[in-house]
């Protein structure tokens, strides 16, 4: 491959280099309303996309809604209600502490910890921060029918921000809840608080920001991967990145008494900032009075028209596919953005333009997306009727919710960890993209995963398979469990196949159906499980 | 006759144009060799090995490898996480520089002639993010320009040079095991190829995977879901594929050795002396272990050589005894090669916490029959008067030890070498007696470097000084660093006749500080510090 060609084209124009089998893709539906049939399949797309998993119940219930009631409904927003301390005593070398600061069962996020033995302080903050990541995993298993989770973990890709920058994991839980209140909201707002959030201050260094040595770290990474990008034809200067250093100079983060972020004026360059022709050579003049720079900055921002191109194309990489050719530019995203600037940078125009359009359930659409950990566990989980409690029961539910947490980490998806400033590779690098996810440590993780789910009874098969609608007829239940678990449609010489192998026994139907009417629960129940975890292992499972 | 000195001289030298940014180094002397070996023959014939041993979290250097030397300006930057002179382990053949008192095995072991001790590598403008750093060493692109950046690990760019066409074309009869095979839980960068890793993540070889991967009738049309089918079944057929190797091989040898126990560095290492034992033809492997990201409690106050940096020294060096053992029982000594990397050293100044926080450059070790036996760089040079701030300028670019063990270990050639490092390196004399023919003299390197000038008159000096250095002709560059290691100003990089030059410094706006100068002439170096004053 040619190095140099690989590494200066642009993405936007460039679909990633085809593999030897595949023409490049070729899909021009765009972004008029979807008219065609609503029934399970497109169902079953839109919630496997929006949220974790399709649960039977909500496909169900969803099938009773026409196509634009069902998008609108799931772009309402869902509020919860803070993590709690879960821990009891904690031994330190045979010495039992307790948190003063906190009793079991309350929130910590508005506790400083200062109330504790000082040996106690440090671990006293990691299990805080424990009880985070479990409740994040918590409020993911038991979501409402809504895209809230999808669009908080987006978010978190797109901000990125790793707790080993953040020391106080109260300002983790604040940057946290920023991104929950405004998944569904207002972008531009969300970046203006992101731009003075105490967390992102210790995750870009931008605490360090002084009118004396400016620090261009979060100033670049503001406009590269949050706002404007890198793939425009036209884009900002490395003197807008300086410029715009200049302008966030001298935000400090207070602990006590109220923890958030101030302007400290001797820190802060008072000079006129000038940006480039991109900024229509914006000027910003010098200004002490809290956040009108700030305020200067992101309007100026937001203003450039690759803004909102920049940010539709990353949620259609969550939530469609990973290449964008000019076509798709032109059809789907060019659209979203005027949405999404005519919205006055609220979000939700945008995506349920998206999520309503014809291109949205193109069948060149479906079953494309590789399961993220996420996807795979607690699409399983919800799929598939695993009982979890629910997130206020915080001492039945934190451990399980760790399991999951601890799942999703083996699979390399770490909540709070976010192995780069931008995120998950699976969604910008090119070209494998998606793929990134599967490996050879990976798969057999995802394949121990559900096979355990079976061979432990985790998932009760014979109760799923009996609300199917007629279990006895070995045809139908094959087109009925391969419509709840795999989305890659099986071919009819593979359902075939699999029929043989597992039901008939190679025999006329008449054997499943008289196997199924005997009652011998014991051979059935095997067969069944052999089945299960046979389709839970095809490389099709993974397709979502 | 040598079939390398044949060709080496028919073809001109062939130079990448700077497409990445850094250092341009350019022509070296050793090995102006050609592609004409890669038409000539598929695969690079080499039954060698390289063992990379990931340190994560960034390795205290200035306590593992200690500046004997330097001591009294190594205590005052370090009182609280000093290591007393006395309980230093003495190395033969040197002594300024000496080994953590937990590393009695390495010290053994270099003195068996089986370690090569390169000082103080790194590379310009460090990075402190884990992360980044991490990626950086991977990569061996330090480029700050994401886009501007490859995907791709340097030992996946050797991989995808040497076995092009992987994985549809694998395994075959020529390549039948993995290409290269990480005892870890996901691949990692390092042997990144352009589609695929070229690598297998395993963390247990017994481990039988039956996939079910019995279709393949979907139509082979442009869809998107059929694009990603093809990839989750190739994943899944190679990975069955590669584990049954895996198991026989590692069925088809024992342990020999006794390893330490508790030790997972140990544990991973028994599994790769079993892999080669066992009948791989794969030529990487790397382990790793955690834990040295030490800002706090890196040593105990009552006994400074006892600790949380101890006990990691102590596992990775028991560790690798234990497997250069077992490779010698196994009767495989001469076919491998292992090599620490980690993403970072330490700052020289300890924190009040027992700790030492992010730093940049930190020696890198070279273990195996064939390393050559030594301390390649001079110790670094720790300020009297230290700053918080201050870091170790390297030495050695990290990339050049990478290239090094490419070209004198798997006796790549060029343009090949250039296009998997992305530009051309310095060669370092880490091999002796290779395969590749090249100079691996250590001392004579050291010399050579001793008896080139580099002066400044007046240092400290203010708007003007003279910059004076000699060079023994061929690729010359001096490069100034400020304390933190970023590259500040390029003197000179260029070609020169051998001799004794002079450069005019003249208002060079710098503020005022300590700064490294770096001399590189060929393989080559010398550090020197200089003090801008206030006018």
């Amino acid at each position: 491959m040619d190095r140099r060609g690989f590494l200066t084209r642009t993405r936007k124009k460039t679909p990633a280099a085809p593999n030897t089998n595949f023409a490049a893709r070729s899909v021009t539906s765009g972004a008029a309303p979807y008219t065609g049939a609503w029934t399970n399949n497109e169902v079953i797309h839109l919630l496997k996309r929006t949220m974790f998993g399709a649960a039977p119940a909500d496909v169900a219930y969803f099938l009773t809604r026409t196509t634009s009631e069902a998008v609108d409904e799931l772009l309402n927003s869902t509020t919860v209600s803070p993590p709690v301390r879960d821990y009891g005593l904690i031994d330190i070398e045979g010495v039992l502490y307790d948190d003063l600061g906190v009793a079991q069962g309350q929130t910590w996020i508005n506790d400083p910890n200062t109330a504790s033995d000082p040996e106690a302080i440090g671990s006293i903050n990691g299990l805080r921060m424990q009880s985070l990541m479990k409740w994040w995993a918590g409020q993911i298993i038991n979501q409402n029918r809504s895209i809230t989770e999808k669009m908080v973990l987006f978010w978190h890709h797109h901000f990125s921000v790793q707790k080993e920058n953040v020391g106080d994991f109260r300002f983790l839980y604040m940057h946290h809840n920023l991104l929950r209140v405004n998944a569904l909201g207002n972008v531009k707002q969300l970046v203006r608080d992101v731009c003075i959030d105490p967390a992102m201050l210790f995750h870009l260094n931008g605490f360090l920001n002084s009118k004396r040595a400016p620090d261009e770290n979060f100033a670049r990474e503001l406009q590269e991967l949050m706002t404007v990008g890198k793939t425009g034809t036209q884009s900002y200067t490395e003197n807008d990145v300086i410029e715009a250093a200049r302008v966030l100079t001298g935000w400090r983060i207070n602990v006590t008494p109220v923890p958030g972020a101030y302007l400290e004026a001797s820190e802060h360059d008072m000079g006129t900032k000038t940006f480039s022709s991109f900024y229509n050579n914006t000027v910003i003049a010098g200004s002490a009075n809290g956040t009108q720079e700030v305020d200067a900055l992101v309007d100026m921002i937001f203003n450039a028209d690759e803004t909102a191109h920049f940010i539709c194309r990353k949620l259609y990489r969550w939530f469609v596919y990973y290449e964008i050719d000019e076509t798709i530019e032109a059809n789907v995203i060019a659209p979203m953005a005027a949405a999404f600037k005519a919205a006055n940078f609220n979000i939700k125009p945008a995506l349920s333009l998206l999520l309503k359009s014809e291109h949205f359930f193109d069948v060149q659409n479906q079953a494309c997306f590789i399961k993220s950990p996420f996807d795979f566990i607690v699409g399983a989980i919800r799929e598939l009727n695993i009982p979890f409690p629910p997130v206020s029961d915080y001492q039945n539910g934190y451990p399980k919710f760790a399991a999951v947490y601890n799942d999703a980490a083996r699979m390399q998806q770490v909540l709070f960890e976010p192995p780069d400033v931008s995120g998950w590779p699976s969604y910008y690098q090119d070209p494998m993209f998606y793929e990134l996810w599967v490996h050879s440590n990976s798969l057999p993780k995802r394949a121990a995963y559900t096979d355990n789910l079976v061979n432990s009874g985790i998932i009760d098969v014979r109760a799923i398979v009996n609300s199917t609608s007629n279990p006895s007829l070995p045809d139908v239940l094959m087109n009925d469990v391969t419509a709840l678990l795999l989305r890659y449609p099986l071919s009819a010489t593979s359902k075939t196949y699999t029929k043989n192998r597992f039901l008939t026994n190679n025999g006329p139907d008449s054997v499943w159906t008289n196997l199924w009417n005997s009652g011998n629960n014991t051979v059935v129940n095997t067969a069944l499980k052999d089945l299960f975890l046979f389709l839970m292992n095809l490389p099709e499972y993974h397709l979502c | 006759m040598n079939r390398r000195k044949f060709l080496s001289n028919t073809v001109p030298v062939v130079t990448l144009p700077a497409l990445l940014n850094g250092f341009s180094f350019k022509a070296f002397g050793a090995s102006p060799d050609n592609g004409l070996l890669s038409l000539l023959n598929g695969a690079t014939a080499t039954d060698h090995v390289l063992v990379i041993i990931q340190m994560y979290g960034g390795n205290d250097g200035l306590n593992m490898v200690i500046p004997i030397d330097m001591y009294a300006n190594y205590y005052n930057a370090r009182a609280n996480v000093a290591i007393p002179q006395s309980k230093i382990l003495r190395l033969d053949g040197t002594d300024r520089t000496g080994l953590h008192p937990s590393m009695t095995g390495l010290q053994n072991m270099f003195n068996e002639g089986k370690v090569s001790v390169v000082q103080s590598v790194g590379y310009p403008n460090p990075d402190f993010s884990h992360f980044r750093a991490t990626d950086i060493w991977m990569s061996a692109d330090s480029t700050t320009d994401r886009f501007r950046r490859v995907k791709t690990g340097w030992m996946g760019r050797y991989l995808t040079e040497e076995f092009p066409g992987y994985p549809d074309a694998y395994p075959n009869a020529e390549m039948p095991d993995p290409l290269a095979v990480q005892i870890s839980d996901f691949p990692t960068l390092t042997v990144q190829g352009n589609l695929f890793s070229m690598g297998l993540a395993i963390t247990d070889p017994m481990n039988v995977y039956n996939f079910v991967n019995p279709f393949n009738d979907y139509p082979l049309n442009s869809t998107p879901a059929n694009k990603e089918l093809r990839y989750l079944r190739v994943v899944a057929d190679k990975t069955k594929i590669y584990s049954d190797k895996i198991r026989a091989a590692y069925l088809n040898a024992s342990t020999m050795a006794s390893y330490p126990t508790n030790n997972y560095l140990a544990e991973q290492l028994k599994i790769v002396a079993r892999l080669i034992k066992g009948g791989l033809k794969t030529r990487v492997y790397t382990v790793s272990m955690g834990g040295f990201d030490t800002h706090k409690k890196q040593v105990n106050a009552s006994d400074t050589t006892t600790g949380n940096h101890a006990q990691l020294l102590k596992m990775l060096s028991t560790a690798i005894v234990g497997f250069q053992n077992d490779l010698q029982q196994m009767q495989i000594e001469d076919r491998v090669m292992s090599m620490t990397v980690s993403e970072f050293g330490r700052r020289i100044k300890s924190n009040a916490s027992l700790g030492t926080d992010h730093g940049s450059s930190a020696p890198l070790l070279l273990m195996g029959k064939h390393v050559s036996k030594g301390v390649l760089g001079v110790s670094p040079d720790i300020p009297a008067d230290i700053n918080v701030v201050n870091n170790i300028t390297f030495q050695y670019d990290f990339r050049s030890v990478y290239a090094s063990v490419l070209e004198r270990w798997f006796c790549v050639k060029q343009p090949e070498l250039d296009r998997i490092m992305l530009r051309n390196y310095q060669s370092l004399p880490i091999i002796k007696g290779g395969p590749c023919g090249l100079p691996d003299d250590i001392d004579v390197v050291n010399n050579q470097s001793k008896e080139l000038t580099l002066k400044l008159w007046p240092n400290p000096y203010t708007t003007s000084a003279t910059l004076q250095f000699t060079t023994k002709g061929g690729h010359t560059s001096i490069q100034q660093f400020d304390t933190e290691g970023r590259l500040v100003k390029t003197l000179t990089d260029k070609e020169y006749a051998a001799g004794k030059y002079n450069i005019d410094i003249y208002n060079d706006q710098l503020p005022a500080g300590v700064y490294f100068l770096r001399l590189q002439n060929n393989s080559l170096q010398q550090v020197l510090s200089v003090v801008k004053g206030r006018e």
